[in-house]
C-alpha cells in the first residue's frame, strides 16, 4: 500500500476520533514516526476538527468554572504537600528532586560505611574479648598460686611461732635410736605443748614412702602404742598439728599402709624418748 | 507550563476548550447537568493525566476531546447515572430541565453532529453507534447483524466523508 491510499483510507479520521483499534493505532503511531507526510494529514485532520467543535460549541454555565477550577488547584495543593495517595502519576516516582537523589546516595555511602565499621569494631572487639579471658585465667592463677604462697606462709609462720614457744617441750626422734631402722640417717621432731598437750611433727628427713605406704606417728603411753595421726610427705619440713596426747613416755614414726593401721605393722623409722 | 501544573496556564486551558469539551459531551450524554459532571470530571483528570499526554500522538485538543468523549460515554453506560436518573427528586430537576430546555435543542445542529446530517441513514447510525455510543465495531456488527469488515469498511467511508464536510 502506498502512503497517500494510507493516508486516504479513513485511518487518520479513525485514529484522531478514537474509533481505532489497538493494532490499527500502533500501525498509524508507526507510519507517523516513519513518514512525515501521515504525520502531517493528521495534523491537518486535527486542525480541521478542532476548529469544527470550536466554532459554535456550547459553553457551560458560568459558575462551573470556579467549582472546576476551584477544585483542581485544592487537588494541586494537597498533592504538592505530599498528602495524594493518587497512584496516577508512575511517573513521577522516578522524578527524584535532586537534592533527595544526593540525600539518598548519601544514605548509601553512610550506610556502607557503617558496615565496614561494624566488621572493624567487631573484630576489635573478639580481639578484647579473647585478651579479657586470657587475663582472667591469668588473674585465677595468680590467686591460686596466692593461696598456696599463703598457706605456705601460715604454716611456715606457725612452725616458727612453734620453734620459739618457750611453752613447747621438743622430742627429737632419730633413726639411730630405733632398733633395725631401715633408714638410719632418718630423724624427724616432735613438739608437745605442755600446757594443751597437742602434738605438732615435723619431719626433717624421711625417705620418701613407696606408693600405697605412709608414716604414721604413734605416742607410747605404758608400753602401749597410740595412734597420733598420718605425716602427709607435702608438708614435710613445717610442724603440722597431730592429735592431742595427754601422757606419753615415747614417740616413734613406722611405715603403714597408706590411711594407717590401728596397731604398728610395718617397721619402725625413728624413735625418741620424752 | 501546562506540565509544571501551572494554574494560570490551566485557567486559559479551561477558559479556550471548556465550551468545545462542554459540547461533545453534552451531544453524548443529552443532559445538561449531567454534562456538568462529566466536564467536572475531564478537567480533573486533564490535569492530573496531564504528564502522560504525549505530543507525538496528537495535538492536545486532540486528547482533551478524547479524554471527554470517553469520560461522557463511560457516565452514559455506567450504572450509576442510570440509578441517579431514577432517583432524581423533582425540586432538584427544576434547574436542570431549563438548562436542557435552552442548551439541548441546539446541540443536534452543531459541531460533529451538524455534519452527522449529511450522512446516508446506514452510515449515520454507524457513527452515532461507534463514536457517540462508544461501541466496539464487533458490537455494531452483532446489534446490526452485519459483517465485521462492512462494519469497519462503512465506518470509515463515513468517516473520509465526514471530513469532507467539516469544511
Amino acid at each position: 500500500m502506498n502512503i497517500q491510499e494510507y493516508i486516504s483510507s479513513g485511518i487518520v479520521e479513525s485514529y484522531v476520533l478514537g474509533l481505532a483499534d489497538e493494532a490499527e493505532r500502533a500501525e498509524f503511531e508507526q507510519m507517523c514516526a516513519l513518514h512525515p507526510e501521515v504525520r502531517a494529514a493528521r495534523e491537518t485532520f486535527e486542525i480541521q476538527l478542532e476548529q469544527h467543535v470550536m466554532a459554535g460549541a456550547v459553553a457551560p454555565s458560568a459558575n462551573l468554572r470556579e467549582t472546576i477550577l476551584g477544585q483542581v488547584f485544592t487537588e494541586q495543593h494537597v498533592q504538592t504537600n505530599g498528602h495524594s495517595t493518587r497512584a496516577s502519576q508512575p511517573a513521577k516516582i522516578f522524578a527524584l528532586p535532586s537534592a533527595m537523589r544526593y540525600v539518598a546516595a548519601a544514605a548509601i555511602i553512610l550506610l556502607a560505611g557503617s558496615a565496614v565499621l561494624n566488621i572493624y569494631y567487631f573484630n576489635r572487639y573478639r580481639e578484647y574479648s579473647r585478651r579479657y579471658d586470657q587475663l582472667l585465667a591469668q588473674q585465677t592463677e595468680l590467686v591460686k598460686s596466692n593461696n598456696v604462697m599463703q598457706t605456705k606462709l601460715n604454716s611456715y609462720q606457725n612452725t616458727i611461732a612453734g620453734l620459739t614457744d618457750t611453752g613447747m617441750s621438743v622430742i627429737k626422734m632419730m633413726g639411730k635410736a630405733a632398733p633395725s631402722s631401715p633408714a638410719p640417717a632418718s630423724m624427724a621432731m616432735v613438739y608437745w605443748d605442755t600446757r594443751s598437750k597437742d602434738v605438732y611433727l615435723m619431719a626433717n628427713n624421711l625417705p620418701m614412702p613407696a606408693a600405697g605406704k605412709q608414716y604414721q606417728l604413734w605416742a607410747i603411753v605404758d608400753n602401749k602404742p597410740v595412734d597420733a595421726g598420718m605425716i602427709d610427705m607435702d608438708k614435710a619440713h613445717v610442724m603440722v598439728k597431730m592429735k592431742n596426747i595427754p601422757r606419753a613416755q615415747l614417740f616413734a614414726i613406722t611405715l603403714e599402709q597408706a590411711g594407717g593401721s590401728p596397731t604398728p605393722q610395718g617397721p619402725m623409722y625413728v624413735m625418741g624418748k620424752v | 507550563m501546562l506540565k509544571n501544573k501551572d494554574n494560570k496556564a490551566f485557567a486559559y486551558l479551561y477558559d479556550h476548550y471548556s465550551a468545545a469539551l462542554n459540547t461533545i459531551i453534552l451531544q453524548i450524554v443529552m443532559d445538561a447537568e449531567l454534562a456538568n459532571d462529566v466536564l467536572q470530571e475531564v478537567f480533573v483528570n486533564i490535569w492530573r493525566k496531564i504528564d502522560q499526554y504525549d505530543t507525538t500522538r496528537g495535538r492536545l485538543f486532540t486528547w482533551m476531546l478524547n479524554i471527554a468523549r470517553n469520560s461522557a460515554i463511560d457516565t452514559l453506560r455506567s450504572k450509576g447515572y442510570q440509578n441517579s436518573r431514577k432517583n432524581q427528586s423533582i425540586p432538584d430537576n427544576v434547574d436542570t430541565i431549563q438548562a436542557s430546555d435552552v442548551s439541548l435543542p441546539g446541540v443536534d445542529t452543531i459541531g460533529l453532529r451538524k455534519v452527522l446530517e449529511k450522512l446516508k441513514d446506514e452510515q449515520r447510525v454507524l457513527i452515532e453507534l461507534a463514536y457517540f455510543k462508544g461501541y466496539t465495531h464487533e458490537e455494531i456488527a452483532e446489534m446490526e447483524k452485519i459483517p465485521l469488515g462492512t462494519v469497519k469498511t462503512r465506518i470509515r467511508n463515513a468517516l473520509i466523508q465526514l471530513r469532507g464536510y467539516l469544511n
